[in-house]
């Protein structure tokens, strides 16, 4: 870790680059946080507060890139589960450990505008992984609840996927942090206003227990999916998707992250994509309310 | 040279090379060393050389290849092997593992050419800043294997700078510089740059301090900023005529994360300014320019929150009493960003009742330190390179100005810019601060330039300046008309 | 990636502090362990770099010296071959008169003389070498190479190397096996005798065995060779068994009653293969001559005094500096007081990749030429910074199988003040003593730097287009 030690005082000064996801939380009040999670490559925190987000990632510059990390420059502290910490006034502070932002990135880049008939064309591209959940009954009312536009099905769908799988990032949310950012981002760059409409309707739904349903970190990440933050590699396939670059290196890596992740995100979006275009070729988004 | 007590040594060891900064970090902590008198750590050029004997040393023979050092104190046996741990822990640090210590990966890349190579696809940008005169092959390098490049060098001859930025064309690639000192690419801070938020807005600029005043002040107001593209002072020349503002203009309309771009320069060339301005009128996204002389940058950064419909906040300032009453207008601008240096004296010029070119600001062409009659305002800008020839510039070394701030007149008002950020000193305060304190002026203003997320610490810093009796302001504009104004 | 598609990874050149400020962003950087260029090459290395044509030339010119296809073809006397008007021997390296000429080279020239009959005892032939009756004039010139003293005569019997893809050839003698030869400038009655049989036996017997195989691809057998541990300059033990391997049924065929003598004669001299790999690498590299713009060398060559460089873009031109006195392992009693400058052509192995530049396949010699497997590995990366291309057929196993450093470019040696690693035989200093020992020696920076600021005064202004 780059740290600077200084005579007079006894904290180790690191710095990171921080997404602009978790802001809010390093620029509040001091508050209370405990390591939720330690490994290698990093340590989750989670801050006491009742608002999201509530988690924040420190991670090594090598490890994938969650929407709420602030990536460390050098090697990570070695920290242990239950570590006590504190996050806010500007600062992440484990022990004597005192870590800053020194630059920030976004985590829900604007894709800029993308043309219905490029996005169908790249969106041939999309070829699915191996999603943990394939197969399961609730993700194919999730697709073809979003194909046919039944907004009970999408939300009936949503509710049994929150959750669902093993993990500290279960599958089910990984599809719906997919499906969700997908919808917001790609509906606004095509002008499919309803696409942004329905991200709107999932975004209430998931949020509105997820804290009770799923486990913090992944809380956590799906409040960051509803605002369209997701991480790079999402981002990227999204950038290519709008065709602003080749889609296959994208999808490759974003395959490659995690055990089964990569590939629930992927499965999020090829349904988020399919979505979208259906709204496209309905036309004007002008009238939301018909959409049953 | 004084007698000095005790011993003197000058060596030279031949093919031992470091830059020029890191070799100013090995002279200061042999300097402070008990006892030492005189510690000159230097690669042998003709300045360094020149520099050992105005010292009063003898040195052999040298090259500009060969580290000269010149050592006079009580103890310059501890000195050398002190000098011998500094180095050694220079050639340790990652990237200046030498051929023989190759590790897993090989020994470090000794060009640009073969870095690139080894960084692979992931390669986006090369940030050159080693001397001038050997700008040309790193830059080449960076721009035949795809990358932008940002050159923080200055002295790279205006032809070179030509033939770098039509090659750039041809590659389709952004050549940032010569001389640039400021680039932002999506929250990545290059050479001098403050952190900023993410956010709408992009910036060309011709002039790093400039673009540095007029981010920090859209960072303080909330809005963000997707990229600075910094192209060089000269590229607005009729020399170069634009090649790279219309480039980097051509990106960030292209660019999703830019809505609205700001394009600050010094007022170019009318045929320079007539290719940008034709670029500019095909773009989609708006733009704001901010031309230093006829536009101030704080109204700058002023229009563009207009434009984007956010609002204009007062911006923070923290004015102290004059200690006694300056004579009026008797400005001593003391300046190490060019662009903030020419903005203050415009303003204190433009003083009600002063003649014209009533003041001098030290700016490429003009003498270095130039006065000018008493009863008027005299700006220097020691970023210049008239001043950082042969020593680093003043926003990392304040030796200069500390020593001209002891040397302001009792009637006069000393102001002064302190740029925060990435690069900068990480404690500017640490070392003006005090001499803001001793200084004999009748007032001393500071303007600040910077975000609240630097390194520094905005307020942190302010208050170490308003503690020292200074008065405080964020807008370089503002602060040069308050010191033009006490009375 | 496009520059503004999101953060990037940073190539950093110059200002560490700078590094430094990205490093504390968590900005993944690729420093460069920068250092000023060769002293007084900074102008030269702007005029050469601005030269519009350099970079096309360049590409052009690797690509010919890589891509050539070097055969062996036949195997003829000199005077067939070559034009050698009598009285005129060639010699290894840049020109060179009898006056300059070294202990080993004088030491060869002289066995020529007595060779072809041109003197009738050592006296007679120094008498007629100071005299200047006979011409001298470098391999080089003549398509041909030679290893050492590189001494041709028009009876000695060459290998002739065609070019399948670029059509050119070239010739080396050969190899007379190690201890005291001609090349190393012994000219004693046991190394008459030995030439004698090579003009009578070995060389008709060679001659006769290529033409019943066929042409023979040179440049797949060094290929398998870097691959079992040869770097094809002072190691070339895997290259002459395969080469034995092609040829033993044809030389049986063609001559049985001398196959045997033929045989062992090949098959206890390690380097018999140099000689043709020289050639090899000979052709490949005049493939790349003569492109206007083009900074790479195309010849690396020592006559025992000067070493000498020429370079693609300014033709036949020779730039020189004194020859350096290897450093490396002695044998028997000899030190390196005995020891000559270098010399030799074989640095045309250098030229088109292998030798030095392969020492990593090579890790059987390392120490004979001083060091370890680590320095060895080391020497072959460090030459992947000046030059121009990684060999396409030429790879090595340690790295991994990447090719070998192939191409110098006058502007890297000068940017980074990396010569080239060259590999070699040491001769010894007093005529007719042969080999001292082998090692490593360091070419002389001025042959660079003249050869660059000649570069730079041929040099297009890319401002008068």
């Amino acid at each position: 870790m780059t740290v600077g030690t200084r005579a007079r005082r006894p904290h180790v000064h690191a710095t990171g680059a921080a997404s602009t996801a978790v802001r809010p939380l390093l620029d509040a009040p001091r508050r209370a946080a405990r390591v939720l999670a330690a490994f290698p490559a990093g340590a989750y925190l989670q801050v006491r507060t009742d608002r999201e987000p509530s988690v924040i990632a420190l991670l090594a510059p090598g490890a994938t890139r969650l929407p709420n990390a602030v990536l460390l420059a050098g090697e990570p502290p070695r920290l242990t589960v239950g570590h006590e910490a504190s996050v806010g006034d500007g600062a992440v502070r484990l022990g004597r450990l005192s870590l800053r932002a020194s630059r920030w990135w976004d985590p829900a880049p604007p894709l800029g505008e993308a043309d219905p008939a490029g996005l169908r064309e790249a969106a041939a591209g999309l070829t699915p992984g191996e999603p943990a959940l394939a197969g399961e009954p609730a993700v194919e009312l999730l697709a073809s609840g979003c194909a046919s536009g039944r907004l009970l099905d999408v939300l009936t769908a949503a509710e049994r996927l929150v959750g669902l799988g093993p993990g500290l990032t279960p599958s089910g949310d990984d599809v719906l942090a997919g499906l969700m950012v997908t919808l917001r981002l790609l509906g606004a760059a095509t002008g499919a206003g309803r696409a942004v409409w329905l991200a709107d309707w999932l975004a209430a739904t998931v949020t509105y227990d997820a804290r009770t349903r799923t486990t913090p970190l992944s809380a956590t990440l799906l409040h960051c999916a509803a605002l369209g933050q997701a991480s790079p590699e999402v981002a990227a396939v999204l950038r290519a998707l709008a065709g602003r670059g080749p889609v296959e290196p994208a999808l490759r890596r974003l395959h490659g992250l995690g055990h089964t992740s990569g590939s629930d995100l992927a499965q999020g979006i090829g349904i988020g994509v399919r979505s979208v275009l259906a709204f496209c070729s309905q036309g004007s988004p002008s009238s939301s309310g018909d959409y049953t | 040279m004084s007698s000095a007590a005790g011993e003197a040594a000058v060596l030279v060891r031949a093919g031992v090379y470091h830059d020029s900064v890191a070799l100013m970090r090995v002279s200061r902590a042999l300097s402070d060393l008990p006892g030492m008198d005189v510690a000159l750590v230097a690669m042998a050029t003709e300045l360094n050389l020149a520099m050992a004997r105005d010292l009063g040393f003898t040195p052999p023979p040298a090259g500009p290849a060969d580290l000269l050092v010149a050592l006079r104190g009580r103890d310059v046996a501890a000195a050398e092997r002190e000098l011998d741990r500094l180095l050694a822990a220079l050639s340790s640090a990652p990237g200046s593992s030498s051929y023989g210590m190759a590790g897993a990966e090989g020994p470090a890349p000794r060009t640009t050419r073969s870095a690139a190579a080894r960084a692979g696809e992931d390669a986006g940008v090369a940030l050159v800043s080693v001397p001038g005169e050997h700008v040309l092959p790193e830059a080449v390098d960076a721009i035949e294997a795809g990358l932008d490049v940002m050159i923080f060098s200055d002295g790279v001859p205006v032809r070179q700078e030509v033939l770098l930025k039509r090659l750039a064309a041809e590659r389709g690639v952004l050549v940032m510089g010569p001389d640039c000192g400021t680039a932002v690419i999506a929250g990545v801070g290059l050479g001098f740059a403050n952190v900023l938020r993410p956010g709408p807005v992009g910036v060309v600029a011709a002039s790093g301090t400039g673009a540095q005043q007029v981010t920090s002040l859209l960072d303080l107001a909330g809005a963000g900023v997707s990229h600075v593209l910094g192209v060089g002072g000269r590229d607005l020349s009729r020399e170069v005529g634009g090649l790279s503002a219309v480039r980097a203009l051509r990106l960030l309309d292209e660019d999703p994360a830019t809505e609205l771009i700001v394009l600050v320069s010094k007022p170019p060339d009318p045929e320079a300014a007539r290719a940008v301005q034709e670029v500019v009128e095909s773009l989609r996204t708006p733009v704001v320019p901010a031309l230093t002389g006829r536009d101030d940058l704080t109204e700058a950064a002023e229009r563009a929150l207009r434009t984007l419909g956010a609002p204009v906040p007062v911006w923070p300032s923290w004015p102290a009493p004059a200690r006694r009453s300056p004579k009026p207008g008797a400005v001593k601008g003391l300046y190490a960003g060019g662009t903030l240096c020419a903005e203050a004296a415009a303003i204190v010029a433009a003083r009600p009742g002063a003649e014209p070119g009533a003041f001098v600001a030290a700016g490429p062409g003009a003498e270095p330190g130039a006065r000018h009659g008493s009863g008027s305002g005299e700006f220097v800008d020691f970023g210049d390179d008239a001043y950082t020839r042969g020593r680093p510039h003043p926003m990392i070394d304040p030796a200069l100005r500390l020593d001209a701030l002891a040397r302001v007149g009792p009637d006069e008002v000393a102001l002064l810019d302190v740029v925060l950020g990435h690069g900068a000193d990480p404690d500017p305060a640490a070392s003006l601060a005090p001499a803001v304190a001793r200084c004999p002026a009748a007032a001393v203003v500071v303007a600040l330039v910077g975000t609240e997320g630097d390194p520094q610490g905005l307020h942190r810093q302010a208050a170490a300046f308003r503690e020292a009796g200074a008065s405080v302001f964020v807008s370089n504009a503002q602060a040069a008309r308050y010191a033009r104004d006490l009375r | 990636m496009t520059l503004l598609s999101g953060p990037p990874r940073v190539v950093t050149a110059g200002v560490d502090l700078l590094r430094e400020a990205l490093d504390a962003q968590a900005v993944p950087t690729t420093p460069v362990d920068w250092r000023p260029p060769l002293p007084g090459t900074a102008g030269a290395l702007a005029r050469v770099l601005a030269d519009p044509r350099r970079r096309a030339a360049n590409a052009r010119a690797v690509d010919r010296l890589t891509s050539s296809r070097p055969l062996l073809v036949s195997v003829r006397r000199a005077s067939e071959l070559l034009d050698l008007p009598q009285p005129m021997f060639l010699h290894a390296g840049p020109p060179l008169d009898w006056e300059r000429a070294s202990g080993p080279m004088r030491g060869a020239l002289i066995g020529a003389m007595l060779l072809e009959g041109y003197a009738l005892d050592e006296e007679d032939a120094r008498a007629r070498l100071e005299s200047g009756a006979v011409r001298l004039e470098p391999c080089h010139h003549h398509r041909t190479v030679g290893p050492m003293a590189g001494v041709v005569s028009p009876s000695m019997w060459m290998f002739e190397v065609r070019d399948d893809v670029h059509g050119g050839v070239a010739y080396c003698s050969l190899n007379e096996g190690l201890g005291r030869v001609l090349r190393y400038g012994a000219f004693g009655p046991e190394v008459l005798d030995r030439l004698g049989w090579m003009d009578h036996v070995l060389g008709p017997v060679l001659s006769a065995a290529v033409e019943l195989a066929g042409p023979i691809d040179l440049r797949a057998l060094a290929a398998q060779a870097l691959q079992m541990g040869d770097e094809l300059h002072n190691r070339n033990r895997a290259a002459t068994s395969l080469l034995l391997r092609e040829l033993a049924p044809y030389v049986v065929n063609a001559a049985p009653g001398h196959a045997a003598e033929v045989l062992r004669f090949v098959g206890g001299n390690d380097h018999f293969f140099l000689n043709p790999v020289m050639a090899a690498a000979k052709v490949s590299a005049d493939a790349a001559r003569d492109v206007p713009g083009s900074s790479l060398v195309v010849a690396m060559a020592r006559n025992g005094t000067d070493f000498g460089v020429q370079v693609s873009g300014l033709g036949d031109r020779w730039f020189t500096g004194p020859a350096g006195v290897p450093d490396g392992l002695y044998l028997g009693a000899y030190g390196p007081a005995d020891a000559n400058p270098d010399i030799g052509d074989s640095t045309i192995t250098e030229t088109a990749g292998l030798g030095g530049f392969a020492m990593a396949a090579a890790p059987a010699i390392v120490r004979f030429v001083g060091g370890d497997v680590a320095d060895a590995v080391a020497a072959t990366r460090s030459m992947y910074e000046i030059t121009l291309a990684e060999h396409p057929a030429y790879q090595i196993p340690a790295l991994g199988f990447r090719g070998t450093p192939v191409g110098i470019d006058l502007t890297l040696v000068a940017r980074t003040g990396l010569l080239p690693v060259v590999n070699t035989g040491i001769a010894g200093r007093v005529a007719g003593t042969g080999q001292v020992g082998a090692g490593l020696v360091s070419p002389p920076v001025e042959a660079f730097t003249s050869a660059l600021r000649a570069l730079a005064e041929s040099a297009l202004d890319p401002f008068d287009q």
